[in-house]
């Protein structure tokens, strides 16, 4: 950038299977046998650093809980916005727009969007989904602190959660031209014992005219979650 | 000898650019009634684009109306009377926001509290719609008013609230559309510009949308790809930002307050031009161009003060949509309340 | 006062017929017009959230029973904008409220006054950062 700064700019995306579960895992079969292979859970490797996810007893036990009960619970089903750090890992591109100011992410997911302040640093006034990003350079890496989240969306298909205390500190770093290295710091004092890291790459999408598209899902949403309070058939 | 003749177009742009400003009528802000020139240049970005970055509200319009009052005919402002009373009218609503007590006495409704609403501030201009000369939208076309008689007539029979589709969709929190992101309602007008190489962002706060419009002069996708807020190309006009969107999913939502109105086609072509008229003032218009809808294009006109007090927070609407669920199960309270009635009526 | 009153009844009315407030989501639908309430009651919790933030109360009968009830107030980015924020309505904190019971019956209600027991209106003005209509917080 003119600025001297690293360029960022362009439409990312990952591959892999961390929306699926941020731990490495066996593939196994999906919740609907109806769509066959279609609807199977695919292998993955880990993104967790260490591949253990530190939780605290009682917190392991919503996790399985999150798990059994998905993907009715799970927020991303019910086209909730996936929060931070999913939103870096949904399998949909993101598009980063950097200015000579702020640095702006719209995600095609549900139209999720947040602008990462690089000014002096806010106070989140409220917890929202997305949560209050301040950033700032650390050399070529873009550091984002992220608070105020309000604890309501998932890491991953696998139930893996946080509460409203979570912090994360982001760091991402463009590699080389096609490649940027996204880690995450994962801090929440009333779920997990020590904080946790997810790293993972993130690839610039190289199609000519690469752009992201609209996945407005609620209307694909409504019959799950409003299905039993539509007026029912006349008997 | 290319790069001549390129900066003499630039200059060229540049004064006509100038002399259109002339000629427009003035965007209602200070008193004066003729059109003042503006021969402002707003600062460049690092990469060359003219710097349209910043917080754009559309708050200070409320109140002004999208339509011009038809006794008002082809004039664009106000009288100074009316203007008058716009002002009384704005000073009523502040000293009642300030009444600090409830009145022992005052009725109860079923809104919330007037005071938590955002205000607009005085303006001249008599409606948002300049085009048509009469302020006014054009009429349907024979096919848009048969589609509505036609979705009266579906309505038949159809108890309120049967299913969420009985809803709009900005209740179901799905989206606004592009006008329906941008002309002032009642709270929640943010509109932001951020700005990178390459490409314009713009981020609309209710209900957080974000446009992007790449600047490289690339094709839009083919029509099978549509979405409700379109598909964006923009270019520079001298300092104005253009912008054509199309691909939009027809009949779906309005071109009106929170796209409400009569349902746009998918053949919809919008353009708007955003330019920066002075440090802290963005002319904003956007013409509509929709022949199966109406009869002929039409545009709206609307003077953005840039505030940076006015920052945009997320409107997660859909997570927090408890009225939904309200909504669907005060309509099915209502329908066993009418069965129990009906069957007691029948003993 | 009666002039304060009647102008109060006046804005509601064009505030109905002009802005969509009363289309957005018909607040009607939600509601039921013949059941009106008056709340005094405990926060326990408020939702800072679109498109209405909720503010949730305990309320206790005379018979010194407790019900939970949840309120329904305005858009919370208008409260952010004038500073208010998360911290502004403690756990705790006595309000009284009017509105109308929900139709199917339960618990909650729309908050067309929100008030401090004193009568005070909750979230008036801003919170207090030196802006020239804030009247200070109630108690």
């Amino acid at each position: 950038m003119p600025d001297g700064r690293p360029n960022l700019n362009g439409v990312w995306e990952y591959i892999g299977t961390a929306n699926w579960d941020i731990q490495d895992h066996s593939p196994a079969p999906g919740p609907m046998w109806q769509l066959g292979a279609i609807g199977a859970i695919p292998a993955g490797q880990g993104v967790v650093e260490g591949n253990e996810i530190p939780y605290k007893p009682a917190a392991l036990e919503q996790k399985k809980k999150n798990k059994a009960n998905w993907p009715a619970e799970d927020p991303e089903a019910k086209c909730y916005m996936p929060g931070i750090p999913r939103a870096t890992y949904m399998p949909f591109p993101f598009q980063i727009i950097q200015s000579n100011k702020d640095i702006l992410m719209a995600y095609e997911y549900a139209s999720a969007n947040r602008l990462i302040n690089m000014g002096k640093p806010i106070e989140a006034g409220s917890d929202t989904w997305m949560g209050t990003s301040n950033g700032h350079w650390e050399g070529d890496t873009l550091v984002v602190d992220v608070t105020g989240l309000n604890g309501l969306s998932w890491f991953d298909r696998a139930g893996n959660f946080a509460s409203d205390k979570l912090h994360v500190v982001e760091r991402y770093n463009r590699r080389s031209n096609d490649v940027m290295d996204y880690v995450a710091t994962i801090d929440d004092p009333s779920v997990f014992t020590k904080p946790w890291k997810i790293s993972l790459p993130l690839y610039k999408r190289a199609e000519k005219n690469a752009q992201i598209l609209e996945f407005k899902c609620v209307e694909f949403a409504e019959e799950l979650l409003y299905g039993k309070y539509k007026k029912q058939p006349t008997k | 000898m290319r790069q001549r003749v390129l900066t003499s177009l630039m200059v060229l742009a540049a004064v006509l650019a100038s002399v259109l400003l002339v000629t427009l009528p003035v965007i209602g802000q200070a008193p004066a009634t003729k059109a003042k020139k503006s021969a402002y240049k707003p600062p460049k970005l690092p990469w060359g684009d003219p710097d349209l970055q910043g917080l754009w509200p559309g708050t200070d319009l409320i109140e002004v109306p999208l339509q011009r009052d038809a006794k008002a005919g082809e004039r664009v402002e106000v009288t100074e009377e009316e203007f008058a009373q716009r002002q009384a009218k704005a000073e009523r609503t502040a000293e009642n926001d300030r009444v600090a007590y409830v009145a022992k006495d005052s009725k109860v409704g079923i809104n919330p509290p007037g005071y938590w609403l955002e205000h607009g501030r005085p303006q001249k201009i008599t409606s948002l719609v300049v085009d048509p000369p009469n302020g006014r939208i054009p009429e349907l076309t024979d096919l848009a008013k048969q589609k509505a008689a036609q979705a009266k007539q579906a309505k038949q029979g159809h108890g309120p609230n049967e299913t969420w589709e009985d809803q709009s969709l900005y209740d179901r929190c799905i989206t606004r559309g592009v006008m329906g992101s941008i002309l002032p309602v009642i709270y929640n007008n943010g509109t932001q510009i951020v700005q990178g190489p390459g490409y314009v962002a713009i981020r609309y706060e209710m209900i957080h949308e974000t446009k992007i419009i790449p600047l490289d002069g690339r094709p839009h996708p083919s029509s099978n790809v549509k979405s409700y807020m379109g598909d964006a190309r923009g270019h520079w006009e001298g300092n104005t930002l253009v912008i054509e969107t199309t691909n939009f999913l027809g009949d779906k939502n309005g071109i009106g307050l929170n796209g409400g109105g009569t349902p746009h086609s998918a053949d919809m072509v919008l353009t708007e031009k955003w330019t920066r008229t002075s440090p802290d003032m963005m002319e904003y218009t956007a013409t509509i161009n929709d022949p199966k809808t109406w009869v002929r294009p039409w545009t709206v006109r609307m003077p953005l003060r840039l505030n940076p007090e006015f920052p945009l927070y997320e409107y997660a609407c859909h997570e927090g949509n408890y009225a939904m669920f309200n909504m669907l199960k005060g309509a099915r309270a209502d329908e066993k309340a009418a069965e129990e009635a009906a069957k007691a009526g029948k003993k | 006062m009666r002039n304060t009153l009647s102008f109060s009844v006046a804005l509601v009315g064009f505030l109905l017929a002009v802005s969509p407030v009363r289309a957005h989501h018909a607040f009607a639908a939600e509601y039921d017009g013949k059941k009106q309430v008056h709340l005094e009651g405990v926060v326990t919790q408020m939702e800072w959230i679109n498109p209405h933030t909720w503010i949730h109360i305990d309320v206790t009968e005379p018979d010194g029973k407790v019900t939970s009830w949840m309120v329904e107030g305005g858009s919370p980015n208008i409260l952010l904008r004038r500073g208010f924020n998360k911290g502004s309505l403690e756990k705790g904190q006595k309000i009284a409220v009017d509105g109308f019971q929900a139709k199917d019956g339960s618990n909650r209600a729309n908050g067309s006054n929100i008030t401090y027991p004193d009568g005070k209106k909750l979230f008036l003005g801003s919170s207090g950062t030196g802006a020239p209509a804030d009247p200070g917080p109630g108690k």
